[in-house]
């Protein structure tokens, strides 16, 4: 034998033996795979918030699978409910992370129930990627562990609204009706940027979430003489102000926030079709839920799962939402290479650029940016037809650390 | 409303005989080497219970104890969280102390509903308390610059002088210890006099009265120490906790721990114990299966109350009395 086959031969050995060795050193991985933890409101009031979110995320890493995996890797999935609870969602991410030793997580679909597991998450570096929860909370300030808003950040809900009202109708006073609550300061926040780059001002009324008569505000945005009113407002108050302004005869464009319904049917039944002659409604798919352009995903699940198909209240309306952090995931382990490590996934995912197909925006990720989707599309809804309008509305916002 | 069957308090001494005493050496020999053979993930779910078992013996108080109605624990428990956590983090106090500032907070706000709710009884005292702790997660939703609002409030790591608090397996054996002595509290006050006079109004006002019972004033005691010791628990939560968020203060947690007491047994220190843990047990485990969680929690719920209406462990006692007799 040569001395050269020798040294080859060791240095095989040695390289074997250190790619065991790192192997052995991260927590669900083996040879034949990696195991991740996933988690979402199951069960309980917000189910319709993740359950077939979490579905839409099990039956892309199925489709990996059937691919072949990642670099020779099969994914195991373990799911949890969370019931979008703080307590159970903590329960949740420990049970994965101490008991079933996943690699990484991807779950939440609550902003306020994902904030709780930031702490334990960063203090035991495991790489964390939420489903649709926007989660500014934990994604900001950023740290090095936290991925999401792959749906849209809270702070970009508004400035894509102001950026469509400017472009789509040249408005140059814009009324700005919001929440009286963090959610609300971050998205008005959020919009200022795009609202100075515009030339737009922003006539704001911000109101309690739980208002009943929304008569006094209504009045006070309509004396402003906007060209546009921009509703960034939960369903409920969305659907009395909707209803107020046809009262009140106002018929400049009124458009209404991602947040404003989850059905926009029942809008139309709530208000009236006369209340939507002017109406435009965000999104951040890249089309109406349904539509053409998301038919893949909806046959995709019809494949994965009919039974649930079959019914009539599936899939849910934010199902599609479930595909862009699962593929965020899957790129992230291709990218870290055959021997993964937590650092190594987490150092790809800070670079991450890619097209969803699912989401309006590209998925980015960069040094401050831990919010992946700032982009949205608009929809002409008239009470009967949704008319997706075209281009893209993307937000400047951008984290500032403080 | 009809009263609710009620435990009498049983005497220590028979409570601890025979097998009840290995049973409570096995239990406490379990629960003190717990973090030693389980996950943090487990010791996680015991500190959690033992925060509800706090919870609970303060709700027993004043519904077990002085049979005062009170939908509002969630409330006191919510002012002990944020009242420890921001005396911790305003002043950096030790943390015994912000957890005590915590708890004292909580029965200033509790007497004052004490005193607000003497002319009140039965539902229109359930509605106002619900009332008092629907309005407390509203302020703690609203109160941005004290309690950073909707955002919730991030918690600093607890510290016992150079110890800092990071890991729930830390966090435990000072759980462990605040909960015993909570335990211990309740037992005193039990078998106290003010304890005796909380049975006293429970059984019968007028009766207490005649007594020479000052029936208003441990009306307010009873509403005062109950919400202490559920702020207590608040402040036992950021021990290992280190988020909240007001929506975790809601009408759910009160029915939550309303059930722990009532099905653990109305009355019974021991059942409000039981209770708490046997069903944040069962809450925990039925996670597991989430399609069916609701009809099965539901169905529990149905049978304790129609074959274990005088609690968990009034039950169990009964079927062993039985057994004992060989019925």
């Amino acid at each position: 034998m040569s001395v050269n086959k020798t040294a080859a031969g060791l240095t095989l050995a040695a390289s074997l033996l250190i790619g065991a060795a790192a192997g052995a050193q991260e927590p669900g991985i083996t040879d034949k795979a990696i195991k991740i933890g996933i988690f979402g409101p199951l069960s309980g009031p917000n189910m319709a918030y993740g359950f077939d979110v979490v579905n839409a995320a099990k039956m892309y890493y199925d489709k990996i699978n059937k691919e072949g995996g990642i670099h020779g890797r099969k994914i195991e999935y373990v799911v949890e409910d969370d019931r979008c609870n703080a307590n159970d969602l903590v329960a949740a991410v420990k049970k994965l992370v101490e008991q079933e030793n996943v690699f990484m997580l991807n779950g939440g679909s609550c902003s306020a129930a994902v904030v709780a597991a930031k702490d334990y998450v960063v203090r035991n570096k495991v790489p964390y990627l939420m489903l649709n929860a926007s989660g500014d909370g934990a994604l900001f300030p950023p740290t090095d562990y936290i991925f999401g808003a792959y749906s849209i950040s809270q702070y970009a809900v508004g400035g894509a609204m102001v950026e469509f009202a400017a472009k789509q109708f040249g408005a140059k006073n814009v009324a700005y009706i919001n929440h009286d609550d963090a959610y609300g300061a971050w998205n008005l926040e959020g919009s200022k940027k795009d609202a100075e780059v515009n030339g737009v001002k922003l006539s704001v009324e911000s109101i309690n979430p739980g208002i009943n008569d929304v008569t006094a505000p209504f009045l006070k945005v309509r004396a402003a003489n906007p060209d546009a009113i921009l509703l960034v407002t939960y369903a409920r108050p969305a659907a009395l102000l909707i209803k107020k302004a046809a009262e009140m005869g106002f018929n400049k464009p009124i458009i209404l926030s991602v947040t404003g319904t989850a059905s926009l049917n029942q809008l139309a039944e709530n208000v009236g079709k006369d209340a939507l002659k002017n109406f435009y409604t965000q999104e951040v798919m890249i089309d109406s839920p349904g539509g053409a352009k998301l038919k893949p995903i909806y046959d995709m699940y019809k494949a994965a799962y009919p039974d649930l198909a079959a019914k009539p209240d599936h899939p849910q309306t934010y199902m599609p939402y479930g595909i862009p952090p699962a593929m965020s995931l899957v790129k992230a382990l291709k990218d870290a290479g055959p021997n993964p490590t937590r650092e190594k996934v987490l150092a790809a995912l800070k670079t991450q650029d890619f097209d969803s197909g699912v989401m309006a925006g590209r998925m980015q990720f960069g040094p401050q940016q831990r919010a992946a989707n700032r982009s949205t599309i608009f929809i002409k809804y008239d009470g009967t037809t949704m008319a997706p309008l075209p281009g893209v509305f993307t937000s400047r916002w951008t984290y500032q650390a403080k | 409303m009809s009263s609710p069957p009620l435990a009498s308090p049983a005497p220590v001494r028979r409570a601890l005989s025979g097998p009840a005493l290995i049973g409570l050496v096995v239990a406490m020999i379990v629960a003190v080497a717990l973090p030693v053979f389980t996950t943090g993930y487990v010791v996680y779910i015991a500190n959690l219970l033992l925060v509800f078992v706090v919870l609970c013996l303060g709700l027993h108080i004043v519904i077990g104890e002085t049979g005062q109605f009170s939908m509002a624990h969630a409330a006191f428990y919510g002012i002990g969280i944020y009242a420890s956590a921001l005396a911790n983090r305003a002043v950096d106090l030790p943390y015994p102390v912000a957890m005590l500032f915590g708890a004292l907070v909580a029965g200033a706000v509790g007497l004052f509903i004490g005193a607000l709710a003497l002319r009140m009884r039965d539902i229109y005292l359930a509605l106002a308390t619900f009332a008092f702790g629907e309005a407390t997660q509203w302020v703690f939703a609203n109160w941005d610059s004290v309690t950073n609002g909707p955002n919730g409030l991030r918690i600093s790591p607890a510290r016992f002088g150079p110890i800092e608090i990071l890991s729930d397996k830390q966090a435990y054996p000072f759980v462990l210890f605040f909960c015993l002595l909570m335990i211990g509290l309740t037992v005193a006050i039990s078998r106290s006099r003010l304890g005796r006079s909380f049975r006293a109004v429970r059984e019968s006002e007028v009766a207490a009265m005649a007594m020479g019972i000052d029936v208003r004033r441990a009306r307010i005691v009873s509403f005062g120490l109950s919400a202490a010791i559920a702020g207590f628990a608040g402040g036992m939560f950021g021990l290992f906790q280190t988020f909240i968020h007001p929506d975790s203060l809601g009408f759910q947690t009160t029915i939550l721990v309303l059930t722990m007491v009532v099905v653990g047994g109305l009355g019974s220190i021991a059942g409000a114990i039981g209770g708490a843990i046997v069903f944040g047990l069962i809450s925990e485990v039925l996670r597991q299966a989430p399609q069916y969680q609701e009809i099965i929690y539901g169905a529990i719920l149905i049978l304790f109350m129609m074959y274990a209406p005088r609690g968990l462990f009034a039950f169990i006692g009964d079927r062993i009395r039985e057994a004992r007799h060989g019925r």
